[in-house]
């Protein structure tokens, strides 16, 4: 795979079309998906070709498959009404998913942004927010904003985006702490801030918690005590 | 579908995605219901072979739910990232099974293609996927050849000897059909703005 010579990005580009085309040969194949796990460029041109050609599938008239292979994806992955171990098992594999933990590192960076923190000052006598979490969905974009004063027990809960709730549902915030079942924190407001007076100095009530949920709940909150309804946003906590 | 309508299924499935990354089950059920059969339909054509289909479908929905958070709304449709998904976990397929010569045999036996006998050719599902995506230009202006081989190819997963075979052309000609083919989609389609379609 000549991919040396100095017309580099045009091979590249008509490696990556036959890829996605689906003509190059078996061993051409596996070796640009090898090139490409470790090389940015080829997988930005595998993608840019993919994406070219993909969208000309559409009109293929839909055939429904059986319904044993959403059977069979439902046992794999674990999910509600599939066949899995224990309950606690159960609620372990729903926050500590990777997926979920790459949306934390978006919101993390997102906290400073929002803040305007000057993250690399000195955190002796710095004045304002101890604890920060800036909650988000997958697309990263600040929604609620959580904050404790340094030592405080009041946890300040503010929309930074508007929510749209459906009747007679509840936003409910959630610790997540590392390896345990979530906690519920309190219900917070969609427009507004909320202020949720914690039971001991946050430093202690969010000790081993790295990041905070929001789920969606009927009014009033879960009634079982553990999330119920989707997670709606999640945040990794920064501690300054 | 129209214009608009796409554009609402489009958002729909990109937040069902954006819920399946935080790991919502009833939103990964809902996108399962909402694209399975599409994406069963673009595995049975590519596999001929209704058992494999399942198998791929149920591979690429198990990578959807642990890879949904890659998914960037801006960079493409919703739609256009499944089925890349599913169209790659089917060629890879196609092409760990040994030397092109055994895969030919396919054709042979007609009884156990699973294809439907009547339906779109796939230089008819070329261009009314062209249609779709609003680019019926860009296939209009391929050769007959280059329509046909790019067809067979993206729809049935052919490769070039089996294109060779299948076309009755020398391997040389359907190979240059393939790229002189691929080479002017790219600029029209790039001009009609898809890349990142």
């Amino acid at each position: 795979m000549k991919l040396d010579r100095p017309d580099r990005p045009e091979r590249l580009d008509a490696l990556a079309a036959q890829y996605a085309l689906g003509t190059l040969s078996p061993r051409a194949r596996r070796r640009l998906a090898r090139i490409g796990e470790r090389e940015p460029a080829v997988v930005a041109a595998l993608r840019a070709w993919e994406f070219r050609l993909a969208g000309l599938a559409d009109a293929i008239p839909p055939q429904a498959p059986p319904e044993r292979v959403w059977t069979a994806i439902s046992a794999r992955l674990g999910l509600a009404g599939a066949p899995k171990p224990t309950g606690r098992h159960r609620t372990r594999s729903w926050w500590s998913s990777l997926a979920l933990w790459r949306g934390l590192a978006f919101a993390g960076v997102a906290a400073a942004l929002v803040l305007g923190l000057r993250v690399l000052a000195p955190v002796t006598e710095a004045p304002g927010p101890a604890i920060v979490a800036v909650l988000a969905a997958a697309d990263a974009k600040p929604v609620l904003l959580a904050t404790v004063e340094r030592g405080g027990r009041i946890l300040s809960v503010k929309a930074v985006a508007p929510i749209a709730i459906p009747a007679g549902r509840s936003l409910e915030l959630w610790a997540l702490p590392d390896g345990k079942a979530p906690r519920s924190l309190g219900l917070v407001d969609a427009a507004g801030a909320v202020r949720i007076a914690l039971p001991a100095p946050a430093a202690d009530v969010l000790q081993g918690v790295p990041a905070l949920a929001i789920s969606l709940e009927p009014a009033g909150g879960s009634p079982t005590g553990a999330p119920t309804g989707p997670v709606l946003y999640t945040g990794r906590i920064e501690r300054i | 579908m129209d214009d608009t309508a796409a554009a609402r299924r489009s958002e729909a499935l990109a937040d069902l995605l954006a819920r399946t990354a935080l790991a919502d089950e009833r939103a990964f059920a809902e996108l399962y219901r909402l694209t399975s059969s599409h994406l069963f339909a673009v595995a049975v054509r590519i596999l001929r072979d209704k058992a494999a289909a399942e198998d791929a479908l149920q591979e690429a929905f198990v990578s959807v739910w642990h890879h949904a958070g890659s998914y960037v709304a801006a960079k493409s449709r919703p739609q256009t990232w499944l089925t890349s998904i599913v169209r790659n976990r089917c060629l890879d397929h196609l092409r760990r099974r040994v030397p092109d010569t055994m895969t030919l045999t396919r054709d042979d036996d007609e009884g156990e293609i699973d294809l439907p006998a009547t339906g779109p050719t796939p230089v008819e599902l070329l261009l009314s996927g062209a249609d779709a995506a609003m680019v019926r230009g860009c296939v209009d202006a391929l050769d007959g050849g280059q329509k046909q081989a790019i067809a067979l190819a993206f729809f049935q997963g052919l490769s070039h000897s089996e294109l060779s075979v299948q076309l009755r052309e020398p391997l040389g000609t359907v190979k240059s059909w393939i790229r002189r083919g691929l080479e002017r989609l790219k600029s029209c389609l790039d001009h009609a703005g898809m890349a990142g379609l």
